[in-house]
């Protein structure tokens, strides 16, 4: 297994009174697409947002390249090449497509944004078509590509990405876990997502981790996850513990 | 005709000047969830600060210099952290009623500290009239419309054309994306407090010539700027101009052909009427929302 990129030891988070994390730690392969599979509540957007600061972490530790980067404003993670995708809809409705990749860049010099900006257009040809349109007119999975472009703009080597098939159809979800995929085989890219869609999210990814109760239960390679029936009914019935852990812990 | 053409200038010049405070109270509103009921005072303050550089020898430029600088500190940046950081978080009603109390308390402060009588205030503009083609248009409300004007453009300008704007934006329609692509949401929240000051004290300059400055000079212009604002579109810019330009045309209109006594109604009556039959505004949509 390649070496780990980002680390989460023990982390404790939540929100307020509330505990979501409670003891999460996973090891992120460098230039891989892992995906962060679980029912619903069970934390895995927790985990994106405990590093961007916007759950607080309470206890243990996430580093970046061995570096401890918990507590890190959204601007120095993107420094360090960490760019997000949150889950749901983060564009600003009323700007345009082009307007709407610009404020990935907001932290660039102004000549590198416009180069970065070029490239990101030339990649997503759909996008450059619309360039001056509302991002509120796209469609919906070009909606996503636009996020996901826009988070390259900072070139990112990790790229956390929270749902990026919600709300399309199987057909672009597939379009989109491709674009995801190609980023770490072709560009070295470390992703991490989260994904509902099981079946074709793992398709897509070389790696799982199961997270239950704020911990991760279970890590994996996506294709034996996939390719075990009990696991895969497992996940529809949402619970993953007591069934699960440990037994597929051996493909790990 | 040119009774009516001239109407119509000086209400626009008078709806222009309502048009910069409910730009600013429609910023203050999309940024930060503020609903600022001190609105009308963010103008009288910096007219009074403008007085007292005149009365320390200050020519009215470098005066009015002063009154932008104080306006961004006190009534921009202190505003926030001392009134609206606390509050913000316990939603609208608190902050309502905390610019409400500010409004007030600015009022007798100045009236008890300096003065209840109106004081005059040094004129902008040429008095005298001009006749363009047959139509008398008076110098000041050309002057005023052109100014605002020119205001309200460069406004747009900054908003729609600058990086720095469109991130102010972003910040209205979606913080949390806007600060996990690293943008400074508290920074570009403290700007529109500080644009919203400055706007006021550019809107006290010009009508406090016409007005006079009183203690309770503020609280037409800011009612209006709230139903202005409220006509137009609450969640618009656009929509903070349009109502405002038409609350000023249509008031001179009802004050020219019906009577005097109406001018200060027609405010009200177009407020309830767009409450009643389009409550998200003339151009404002149900869910958007847009610098
Ligand atoms: N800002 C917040 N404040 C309080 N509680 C929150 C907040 N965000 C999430 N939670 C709670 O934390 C728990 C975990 O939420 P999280 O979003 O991490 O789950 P998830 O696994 O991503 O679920 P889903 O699959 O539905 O997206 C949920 O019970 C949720 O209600
Ligand atoms: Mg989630």
């Amino acid at each position: 297994m390649p070496e780990p990129v980002l680390e989460f030891t023990d982390v404790v988070a939540g929100y307020g009174a509330l505990t979501i994390l409670n003891g999460f730690s996973a090891e992120i392969a460098a230039g891989r697409v892992t995906t962060l599979i679980g029912a619903n509540g069970a934390g895995k957007s927790t985990v994106f947002k405990t590093l961007f600061g916007l759950a607080e972490m309470r206890a243990g530790e996430i580093r970046l390249d061995g570096e401890p980067v918990g507590g890190l404003a959204p601007r120095a993670l993107l420094a360090r090449g960490v760019a997000y995708v949150p889950q749901g809809r983060n564009l600003f409705p009323t700007l345009s497509v082009e307007e709407n990749l610009e404020l990935g860049g907001v932290t660039l010099a102004a000549a590198v944004r416009r180069a970065r900006m070029a490239r990101v257009l030339e990649r997503f040809p759909r996008l450059a078509e619309r360039r001056a349109q509302q991002a509120s007119t796209l469609s919906g999975g070009e909606q996503k590509t636009l996020e996901i472009g826009r988070a390259l703009l900072g070139e990112p080597r990790v790229l956390l990405v929270d749902e990026p098939s919600i709300g399309l159809s199987p057909k672009l979800a597939r379009e989109v876990f491709a674009t995801l995929r190609g980023l770490a085989d072709a560009g070295g890219v470390t992703v991490l997502m989260v994904e509902q869609n099981v079946k074709s999210g793992l398709a897509a990814s070389h790696r799982a981790i199961a997270l239950e109760g704020g911990r991760a239960v279970l890590e994996a390679p996506a294709d034996a996850i996939l390719a075990h029936p009990r696991i895969r009914s497992v996940f529809l019935g949402g619970h993953v513990a007591q069934t699960v852990s440990g037994r597929a812990a051996g493909g790990a | 005709m040119a009774d009516l053409v001239q109407l119509l200038v000086s209400g626009c010049a008078t709806g222009a000047v309502y048009a910069l405070a409910a730009m600013g109270f429609v910023l203050l509103w999309q940024t930060s969830g503020t609903i600022n009921f001190a609105q009308g005072e963010f103008v009288m303050l910096p007219a009074f600060a403008m007085l007292a550089g005149l009365a320390l020898g200050l020519p009215l430029p470098l005066a009015f210099l002063a009154s932008l600088v104080v306006a961004a500190l006190v009534l921009g940046a202190a505003f926030k952290r001392v009134v609206v950081d606390p509050l913000v978080r316990a939603g609208v009603l608190p902050l309502v009623v905390a610019t409400l109390g500010l409004s007030l308390a600015a009022k007798h402060a100045v009236r008890v500290g300096f003065s209840a009588e109106a004081q005059p205030f040094p004129q902008i503009f040429p008095e005298g009239v001009w006749n363009v083609l047959g139509v008398r248009v008076s110098a000041a409300d050309v002057g005023t419309l052109l100014v605002a004007g020119a205001l309200l453009a460069a406004l747009h300008l900054f908003i729609t054309r600058t990086l720095f704007g469109r991130s102010m934006q972003a910040c209205a329609q979606n913080p949390d994306a806007a600060r996990v692509l690293g943008i400074d949401v508290a920074g570009m929240i403290l700007a529109t407090f500080v644009i919203n000051a400055l706007l006021a004290a550019c809107a006290a300059l010009l009508v406090t010539p016409v007005w006079f400055a009183r203690f309770d000079m503020g609280e037409a212009i800011g009612l209006k700027a709230f139903f202005a604002a409220i006509i137009g579109g609450f969640n618009q810019m656009r929509g903070a101009l349009l109502g405002g330009i038409l609350l000023g045309v249509l008031e001179n209109l009802a004050a020219a052909y019906l009577s005097a006594q109406y001018k200060d109604g027609v405010a009200l009556a177009l407020f309830v009427l767009v409450i009643l039959f389009r409550p998200e505004g003339l151009l404002g949509r149900a869910e958007e929302r847009k610098v």
